[in-house]
C-alpha cells in the first residue's frame, strides 16, 4: 500500500508520555544497564522514512546522535526493521548502525508522545505524500499548526529539511514555513553547504527513483528560531 | 400526552435566576421570580436556518467555477445535430441525499453565558456555526437578541471566551481551533479568510483559555488522550502537552479558586487533576466502583468490539464541572442517574468524596450557578419516559450542613413552565426518536484500534 490515512484509529503502540518511552530495545548498544538509563537521547528524526535510505546514509554521517525513523506503513516499517537488524549483524564488529532505528508511528497526531520538549537537532520531511486534492490539505505533513508542534520538539538552531519532486507540494511547505513565525529559511548556499542536503538529495529511494527519471528536486531547509518574548 | 423533546443543555447565570435551556434547536429563557417562587419565560428562538438554501448556494457557485474553467479550456458546451453550440442554463439542482447519507441535523450545542452575564454563546449544527446572543434582560417579550452568527468550516465541538468577553476560541471535529472577535463582522469566505490558530489531528473535544502570571493560554483536549496548553495569542507557541490520559479526553475544567489547577476526564475511570503550570498530574480519582451499580444495558460495547460472553461494558465521564468559590467538582458518566461530588484539599490537592445524588433519570448536561447566596449544579435529564415531568433538577449546597439536596420545589416550578412553553404544534413536541439530539454520544469516542494496516 502506497499511503495510509493519518486521521484512522491505526493499531498503534506509543508512550503515554515522552518520560515514559523505552529507549533501550530500539537503541540497546546505547543503554547503560548499571544505571538503567540510556547514554544518548534521540536527536535527529526522519519523519516518514519509507524504505529507510535516509537513516542508513546518515547513520555514520552522525555517528554521535540517534536517530529514529518514523513510518505509518506496518509492511514498510517491518522491512525497514529488517534492513537495520542486517545491517548491524553485518557489521557487529565496530557496532555500526546502532544509532538508527525505525518505529511505526502516526508523526502527525503522536509526535510529543514520544519526544520532549528541544529534544531534537534536525527533522527531516523527505518527499511526503503530496495529497493533491485541496479537502486532504491538512493530511499534509507540513501544516500551520502542526509546525508548532514541530517546533516545540526541536531546540532553538534546530533545521527542518524538506525535499519533493512535486513543486506543488514544495511551494505548499514553503509557503507555511515562511509564515510560521518560528521558522527561517535557510538560503541556497547554506543548502550547497550542507552534508545533510548532499545525503537527503542522493540516499532516499523516492531521491533515486526521481533521479533514474531524470526529474526535479526541490529542496528547502528552515532554522528553528527561538521563541519571543511572550506578551 | 405530548412529549417534549428533553433538554440537553441547561446553563444559569450565577445567581441561577437567569436559565437557558436548549431542546433540540431552540433555546428557551427564564427569570426566576423570587416573590412568587415561579419561572417567567423571557425569551425563545429556534434555529430555522435552511439547509437547503445553503446547499443551492454552493452548487451555483460549484456550477458557476466549472462553466468558467470550461471557458477557459475551450471546451465546447454542447452541440445541436447541425453543430450549433447550444447555451446551457439550468437551475442549479439541489443533489437529494440518497440512502445512508448522513442525516443532517438541526441542533444546538455549546451553550455558555460570557463572564459579564451580558450575551449567551451557543453553536448551531447546522451551518456549523457559532451563535452569539445578546441578553435584554429588559426586553421581557423576547431577551435573547441574535448579534451574530459566523459560520465556520468544521462544526464547532467545544467554545470558550476569553476573560474579557471579547474573543471566542472555537475547537472543532476536525482538530482545529479558530478564534473569532465578537465585535468584528461576519466573514463570508470562510474556506479562503478563517486560518486556525493552532490544532491536533484528532477530533477536539474541549477548549479553555486563562491567564496565569500575567500570560494568556488556550488548552485544548483531543480523542486521542492529549491535552495541549498553547500560549495566547501566541498559539504558535506550545507550552507543553499534559500527559497521563489513556483514553479520550471528553472535559477539561479550571477552577477558579486555583487557576493553576486543571480537572480532566473522559474515557478513563478516573478524574484527572493537574498543576498544569508544572505539568504534574497531582491526583487520580478512581470512580469505577461508585459508577459500577449504575452501569446498565445502555453500556454494552458494540456488537463488533462485544467479547463472546456479551458482557463487555464501557462507559466515560460525559461532563465535569467545578464550583467557581469552593473547592468542588461535579461529574457524571454516560447514561447514568449518578451525579458524582468531589471535594478537593487545597492543601494536599487530592480528591475525595464528597457526596452521590441519584437523579430520576439518566442525566444529560451539567453546569454550576454560584453566588454569595447561594451554589450548586443545574442538572438537565432524559426525561422522555416521565411524561413531561423533570426536566431539570436543580441541585444546591445547604451550608448549615454541607450537603447538597436537589430543590424539588424550585425544579418543579422550572419543569412546569417549560410544558407551559410549548403547545401540541411546536416541532419540538412529539418529535421521532430519530430525531432527538444525541444524548450519549461521548463513548463513541472510544477507539478500538480497527484500523490494522
Amino acid at each position: 500500500r502506497a499511503h495510509s490515512n493519518p486521521f484512522s484509529d491505526h493499531q498503534l503502540d506509543y508512550p503515554t508520555s515522552p518520560d515514559d518511552m523505552n529507549w533501550s530495545k530500539l537503541f540497546p548498544h546505547y543503554y547503560d544497564s548499571t544505571t538503567g538509563k540510556m547514554t544518548k537521547d534521540v536527536t535527529i528524526a526522519d519523519i516518514g522514512c519509507g524504505f529507510g535510505g535516509l537513516l542508513i546514509d546518515l547513520s555514520p554521517a552522525f555517528p554521535e546522535d540517534l536517530i529514529l525513523g518514523m513510518e505509518i506503513r506496518v509492511q514498510v516499517t517491518n522491512y525497514v526493521e529488517d534492513r537495520i537488524i542486517a545491517l548491524r549483524t553485518n557489521h557487529a564488529k565496530d557496532y555500526q548502525y546502532q544509532n538508527i532505528n525505525v518505529i511505526r508511528g502516526n508523526a502527525m497526531k503522536f509526535l510529543p508522545n514520544f519526544f520532549q520538549r528541544a529534544q531534537l537537532s534536525k527533522m527531516f520531511f523527505c518527499f511526503p505524500d503530496p495529497h493533491f486534492k485541496q479537502r486532504k490539505h491538512k493530511a499534509r505533513i507540513i501544516t500551520n499548526t502542526l509546525l508548532s508542534e514541530y517546533a516545540y520538539v526541536l531546540k532553538d538552531n534546530g533545521v527542518i529539511y524538506t525535499i519533493t519532486d512535486v513543486e506543488d507540494l514544495h511551494n505548499w511547505m514553503v509557503k507555511h514555513l515562511e509564515e510560521h513565525p518560528l521558522f527561517e529559511r535557510y538560503d541556497k548556499e547554506w543548502e550547497d553547504n550542507d552534508k545533510c542536503v548532499q545525503i537527503m538529495r542522493n540516499a532516499t529511494e523516492e531521491g533515486k527513483k526521481v533521479e533514474r527519471k531524470k526529474g526535479d528536486k526541490f529542496v528547502a531547509c528552515f532554522r528553528r528560531l527561538p521563541n519571543p518574548a511572550i506578551v | 400526552m405530548s412529549l417534549i423533546h428533553p433538554i440537553q443543555a441547561v446553563v444559569s447565570n450565577r445567581s441561577g435566576e437567569l436559565i437557558f435551556a436548549v431542546l433540540k434547536n431552540v433555546i428557551i429563557a427564564y427569570r426566576y421570580d423570587q416573590t412568587n417562587g415561579k419561572y417567567l419565560e423571557m425569551g425563545k428562538w429556534e434555529d430555522q436556518f435552511s439547509r437547503d438554501e445553503m446547499i443551492k448556494i454552493a452548487v451555483v457557485k460549484e456550477q458557476a467555477r466549472q462553466l468558467a474553467e470550461n471557458e477557459e479550456k475551450g471546451i465546447k458546451k454542447s452541440k445541436t445535430n447541425e453543430g450549433n453550440t447550444i447555451e446551457k442554463k439550468h437551475d442549479a439542482k439541489i443533489p437529494v441525499p440518497g440512502p445512508g447519507a448522513p442525516p443532517i441535523y438541526s441542533q444546538i450545542r455549546n451553550l455558555m453565558i460570557s463572564n459579564d452575564e451580558t450575551m449567551l454563546l451557543a453553536c448551531a449544527d447546522s451551518d456549523k456555526s457559532v451563535l452569539v446572543f445578546k441578553i435584554e434582560t429588559l426586553n421581557n417579550d423576547n431577551c435573547l437578541k441574535l448579534i451574530k452568527r459566523q459560520p465556520f468550516p468544521k462544526r464547532p465541538n467545544a467554545i470558550t471566551i476569553t476573560e474579557d468577553d471579547k474573543t471566542v476560541i472555537i475547537a472543532d471535529k476536525f482538530g482545529d481551533v479558530y478564534s473569532m472577535l465578537i465585535e468584528s463582522p461576519v466573514i463570508e469566505n470562510i474556506d479562503e479568510e478563517f486560518e486556525p490558530i493552532l490544532g491536533h489531528v484528532s477530533m477536539l473535544t474541549g477548549v479553555l483559555s486563562t491567564t496565569n502570571n500575567g500570560m494568556k493560554f488556550v488548552m485544548t483536549s483531543d480523542r486521542d488522550e492529549h491535552i495541549k496548553i498553547s500560549h495566547f495569542p501566541q498559539s504558535y507557541i506550545v507550552d507543553k502537552w499534559l500527559f497521563g490520559h489513556k483514553e479520550f479526553v471528553s472535559s477539561i475544567c479550571i477552577p477558579s479558586w486555583n487557576s493553576n489547577i486543571l480537572v480532566s476526564a473522559g474515557g478513563d475511570h478516573g478524574i484527572f487533576l493537574w498543576d498544569w503550570i508544572k505539568g504534574e498530574k497531582l491526583d487520580e480519582f478512581d470512580f469505577t466502583d461508585l459508577v459500577l451499580p449504575y452501569i446498565n444495558e445502555n453500556h454494552l460495547a458494540p456488537d463488533r468490539f462485544q467479547n463472546e460472553e456479551n458482557d463487555l461494558k464501557e462507559f466515560a465521564v460525559s461532563k465535569l464541572v467545578s464550583l467557581p468559590n469552593n473547592p468542588y467538582f461535579a461529574f457524571f458518566v454516560e447514561a447514568t442517574k449518578l451525579l458524582i461530588i468531589l471535594e478537593v484539599d487545597q492543601s494536599t490537592y487530592k480528591m475525595k468524596l464528597l457526596q452521590k445524588i441519584v437523579l430520576p433519570y439518566y442525566i444529560t448536561f451539567i453546569s454550576t450557578f454560584s453566588d454569595d447566596k447561594t451554589m450548586g449544579f443545574n442538572i438537565s435529564l432524559d426525561n422522555r419516559e416521565s411524561g413531561d415531568k423533570d426536566f431539570v433538577k436543580f441541585i444546591a449546597l445547604d451550608t448549615t450542613s454541607n450537603t447538597f439536596s436537589i430543590k424539588e420545589e424550585q425544579s418543579d416550578e422550572f419543569n412546569t413552565s417549560i410544558v407551559n412553553s410549548f403547545s401540541k404544534e411546536d416541532s419540538i413536541v412529539k418529535v421521532e426518536l430519530d430525531e432527538v439530539y444525541p444524548l450519549y454520544n461521548i463513548i463513541s469516542l472510544k477507539k478500538h484500534g480497527e484500523h490494522y494496516s
